[in-house]
């Protein structure tokens, strides 16, 4: 075990930050809100840390904390004035969003190193910090996948008229689900910039959006594990298709595809489908139980209304 | 057409319309209405299909933005309101299509009701809790707990729907078409239960196309057509009156008559 860590400690930290990076993109699309300003905010918190701890002389865990809650505040700030678009146009907001932050990076002049970006911003991290952090962040969106602010996230996500009429504040869901997806994405850079002492402005552009999409969707937009899964097979995928050298980026391009079409909710929807439907079989195998017998009988019941046919002949007997 | 009275005798109103309007463009779904609801009452709406029943629904919690009028709830103008601050009030309400969370369980769909009125920490979850659980055993779909709405047969989605209306404990309750799609034995059931939600004083305001439930279950009835309120009072009245025949069977169906 200790050995097979110690061969790939540097893909198992990839796994990590990338995981990060995409529950910040998640999170969001839980609400229903398509927004991808996390990975701009894992820009701002990557060059914040990364300048504070290389020109200010700022300590690790200092640069870490004040990258995050920069990139927080400004993500939050971004979703007050975007947060009442939808769909495909909130998408690109925030597409703008993350790409000025490369555009701010690469004119920044001295402070952010231009188009190479910053070097030599090797803090004291290691890979057991980022794991206690994660563990942190996922223990929070467990939280908030569960009881009733599962419930709550997933109606303003379903049917935010829905939502209102049970007495749930939309926009104020969807304006803090910036924050918090700032606060994840900003994390996610300044750690992932500690950790690797570097950043430049093209990392910080439209393919980290795609990979993290790309993540989501293989393992599953629902949940928190959806994440894990899908960045567990995006980070050790090219790692085990490397036998395959050049058509590597083909197959990797092939497997994305078959996912997108063939699982629309990913591994995890694939799996909670599965048993899903294992245990409701379950329920109706067994001698049946006065239960099922009920809604048994209700089945039968006319099942399409019509309402304007139903009224003339009932109307027939009372007018 | 009749004013609400605040000072005369019967009960209060509850919620009062006046001159509420909405208009889509060129379209009057809802064109000057002004009416109250008595505390502890059931009112029915009738009307055609498009005559504006559903639009007013919305109009009362606030989705569909009026054109004018004012509303009032417990002497109270709320017009202004966001829609999410009208289940604060005490206004719950059912959709014409029925609106389920499918990936959730029923209990899960009907604790959804409570899960923002509800104060948080333990006891009021545990309240919460048996506030579904009695609305469930109330709409008669207990037995579903566990089950997925996608499993459920229309009339079971109706009950879940507004058995999570229930578990919300509102002052007044609106209910577009609760008995769509259900057998005349379910529609008693559902006939039976506003009743008893009327015995503790639940007012509750209903939409709905079944003549003779809305006769045996409403104390009174309002009549619209093209988004204006043509008749109310008695159910048996209102359904004989000439102008609600002619707007629900046409003038041709009249002749017959």
């Amino acid at each position: 075990m200790i050995a097979w860590y110690t061969s790939n400690a540097v893909v198992v930290q990839a796994t990590m930050t990338t995981l990060l990076l995409a529950l910040s993109i998640q999170l969001p699309l839980r609400m229903g809100v398509f927004s991808f300003a996390g990975v701009g905010c894992f820009g701002i918190g990557g060059y914040t840390a990364a300048i504070l701890y290389t020109k200010f002389d700022v300590g690790t865990w200092p640069a870490v904390v004040l990258g995050t809650l920069l990139a927080g505040i400004l993500c939050y700030l971004l979703g007050l004035v975007i947060h009442r678009l939808s769909g495909l146009y909130l998408g690109m907001a925030t597409v703008a969003f993350t790409l000025i932050v490369a555009v701010v990076a690469t004119n920044g002049g001295s402070l952010t190193g231009g188009a190479s970006g910053i070097f030599g911003a090797l803090g004291g991290i290691n890979n057991l910090h980022v794991f206690l952090l994660l563990a942190l962040v996922i223990a929070g969106l467990a939280i908030s996948e569960y009881g009733r602010f599962g419930r709550k996230i997933d109606s303003v996500r379903e049917d935010p008229e829905l939502a209102a009429a049970l007495g749930i504040n939309v926009s104020r869901h969807r304006k803090l689900v910036f924050l918090a997806s700032g606060l994840i994405g900003g994390l996610a850079g300044a750690v992932t910039t500690l950790l690797r002492s570097t950043i430049t402005p093209a990392e910080i552009n439209f393919h980290m959006v795609v990979m993290a999409l790309t993540v989501i969707i293989i393992g599953g937009s629902s949940s928190w594990l959806g994440a894990l899964i899908g960045a567990v097979i995006i980070t050790w995928l090219p790692t085990l298709l490397s036998f395959v050298a050049e058509w590597e980026s083909i197959i990797y391009g092939f497997i994305v595809a078959l996912a997108a079409v063939f699982l629309p909710s990913g591994v995890l929807g694939l799996a909670k489908g599965l048993i899903h439907r294992w245990r409701s079989r379950r329920r109706s195998t067994p001698p049946a139980p006065p239960s099922s017998n009920v809604e048994k009988a209700s089945d039968d019941e006319p099942s399409s209304p019509e309402p304007e046919h139903s009224l003339a002949s009932t109307q027939g007997g009372t007018l | 057409m009749s004013r609400p009275q605040n000072e005369s005798s019967g009960p209060r109103l509850i919620f009062e319309a006046a001159d509420v309007a909405v208009h889509f463009g060129g379209v009057k779904a809802v064109d000057g209405l002004t009416f109250g609801l008595p505390e502890g009452k059931i009112i029915g709406i009738l009307g055609p299909n498009g005559s504006g029943k559903s639009t007013l629904v919305g109009a009362i919690t606030r989705h569909v933005p009026l054109t004018r009028g004012t509303l009032k709830f417990l002497g109270e103008d709320y017009a202004s309101d966001h829609p999410h601050l009208v289940p604060h009030r005490g206004i719950a309400r059912t959709f014409q299509t029925v609106r389920l969370l499918e990936e959730r369980t029923v209990l899960e769909n009907v604790l959804l009701g409570t899960d923002s009125l509800a104060a948080g920490g333990r006891t009021a979850r545990k309240l919460a809790q048996e506030r579904a659980e009695q609305a469930m055993v109330r709409t008669g779909c207990d037995h579903l707990a566990k089950v997925r709405p996608d499993e459920l047969s229309y009339g079971n989605r109706r009950r879940v729907e507004i058995a999570r209306a229930i578990a919300m404990e509102p002052k007044l309750l609106l209910l577009d078409e609760p008995t769509a799609g259900m057998g005349r034995a379910e529609k008693e059931e559902i006939s039976a239960l506003m009743s008893s939600l009327r015995a503790e004083g639940l007012t509750q305001l209903i939409v709905e196309h079944d003549v003779q439930m809305m006769v045996d279950t409403c104390d009174s009835l309002l009549a619209m057509n093209f988004g204006k309120l043509i008749v109310e009072g008695d159910p048996r009245e209102v359904v004989r009156n000439p102008e609600v025949q002619a707007a629900y069977l046409g003038k041709q169906a009249m002749k017959h008559a």
